[in-house]
């Protein structure tokens, strides 16, 4: 009886251990994105137009005037940070023509739901492009419990894609 | 006889009784509960107390001493995790602030390994982490109006004038950032702003409507109004049920026996 509560406590343990914190770091992901030569980076202004759209996406006030990006052709990658239910959620993002090549929870500081790192969450978003209403081109599955989480990384691909398509059109 | 007719004005007596007892708790109540009902219209978790009596009452009492740099005239201080431009909160972070720099474009702040940029005016510009160009940063400080970082291994950064890129740059003339002392009536806005920031209306409203701001016992006594309001309903209902018996025995008696 005492080993199967001593086992159980130790697993629970182990769940703790595996939830929140550093799983990348940011400049880890950006020398991956780009196979270990990252190009310079760069900042996009945010105009009040800009900052009015990520605003709707975000439904809350967005604090910042400028965001920084590595960018390489068609090809770009952003570090974001959102709120979950109270502390920011560091996600790495890369965008590949328009669509999501690569997701990845960086920081998870919230006490729970942390299950959006992994890959079955995260995958749902691989290629999914902004559609005219700024919203994502299919839908993405909730995790039961974990449903802030999931709408803050929602919200964070959104604000990607919406960079992405602006940065592109400043080029053209 | 005598026994009888008090008898049935107890639950009338009681009903009064409870009813007077209850009514300001009762008010309490209903004014909180219907203001929950509308936290969002009444932006009740976006507002903020600024009440000395309720801040002490609450002891929202800062742990730790504020750590103030001076950026040209602003002074820039970190208080818990709350980050203060002059007496306006501009954001929050966990890490210990390093020091503050107005540079050519921005006010530089520096953390252990972070920086935030801020308009001469004290809007967030930009959060940067500084874990791409170097990590555990020790100092900050200024040189041809450029932000220099120092970091645990003695090496020296200078950023660009647009604080995108950092090079290594040889240990002179640079100009540290220094901590300054608050006099007391700067200590007490900070104090102020600081209080402000932790106590939201919407947590007063919730702790009255539960009775968690008189303590432990206000949650019973809250417990108590809420058991008078479901006796005052059962009375209620008990005074009108015998008071339409009695009348209709009356016109019974009136019409079946009267001669």
């Amino acid at each position: 009886m005492i080993k199967t509560f001593i086992i159980t406590l130790s697993l629970l343990a182990g769940q703790l251990a595996l939830a929140g914190g550093v799983y990348m770091e940011p400049d880890a992901f950006i020398r991956q994105a780009f196979d270990d030569h990252p190009p310079a980076t760069k900042v996009l202004w945010l105009d009040k137009t800009l900052k009015a759209e990520i605003e709707t996406i975000l439904q809350h006030k967005y604090n910042g005037f400028r965001v920084r990006y590595w960018r390489e052709g068609e090809r770009s990658a952003w570090v974001l940070d959102e709120i979950g239910k109270n502390k920011p959620i560091t996600t790495g993002i890369v965008i590949d023509k328009g669509r999501i090549e690569q997701i990845r929870v960086l920081v998870f500081r919230e006490s729970r739901g942390w299950e959006v790192r992994h890959d079955f969450f995260t995958k749902q978003f691989e290629q999914i492009e902004l559609t005219q209403e700024d919203e994502l081109s299919s839908n993405i599955d909730n995790i039961s419990g974990a449903t802030l989480s999931v709408r803050a990384i929602t919200k964070q691909a959104r604000v990607a894609l919406l960079l992405h398509r602006t940065v592109m059109q400043q080029q053209e | 006889m005598t026994n009888r007719k008090s008898k049935k004005f107890t639950a009338f007596i009681w009903h009064r009784r409870i009813g007077l007892a209850a009514i300001a708790l009762v008010v309490i109540l209903a004014i909180t509960g219907i203001a929950l009902n509308h936290t969002e219209q009444l932006e009740l978790d976006s507002t903020y107390v600024d009440s000395t009596l309720l801040m002490n009452w609450y002891g929202l009492e800062p742990e730790t001493a504020p750590v103030t740099f001076a950026a040209d005239d602003h002074h820039i201080t970190q208080w818990g995790h709350q980050v203060f431009f002059d007496n306006n909160a501009v954001a929050k972070n966990e890490q210990t602030l390093r020091g503050a720099v107005k540079a050519e474009q921005f006010i530089v702040l520096a953390y252990d390994s972070e920086l935030h940029l801020l308009t001469f005016d004290g809007q967030l510009v930009e959060r940067i982490p500084t874990g791409t160009s170097f990590t555990e940063t020790q100092r900050l400080g200024i040189k041809y109006n450029r932000p220099v970082i120092e970091t645990a291994n003695k090496l020296v950064y200078m950023a660009d004038e647009h604080i995108i890129d950092w090079d290594v740059i040889l240990n002179e003339g640079i100009v540290w950032s220094q901590t300054v002392p608050l006099d007391d009536s700067e200590m007490e806005q900070l104090r102020i702003a600081l209080r402000g920031n932790g106590l939201s209306m919407e947590r007063v409203v919730v702790d009255l409507h539960s009775g968690r701001i008189f303590g432990s016992l206000g949650i019973y006594v809250m417990d108590a109004a809420a058991l008078g309001l479901l006796w005052l309903s059962g009375s209620g209902l008990w005074v009108w049920w015998s008071r339409t018996r009695k009348q209709r025995k009356k016109k019974h008696y009136q019409k079946h026996h009267r001669r």
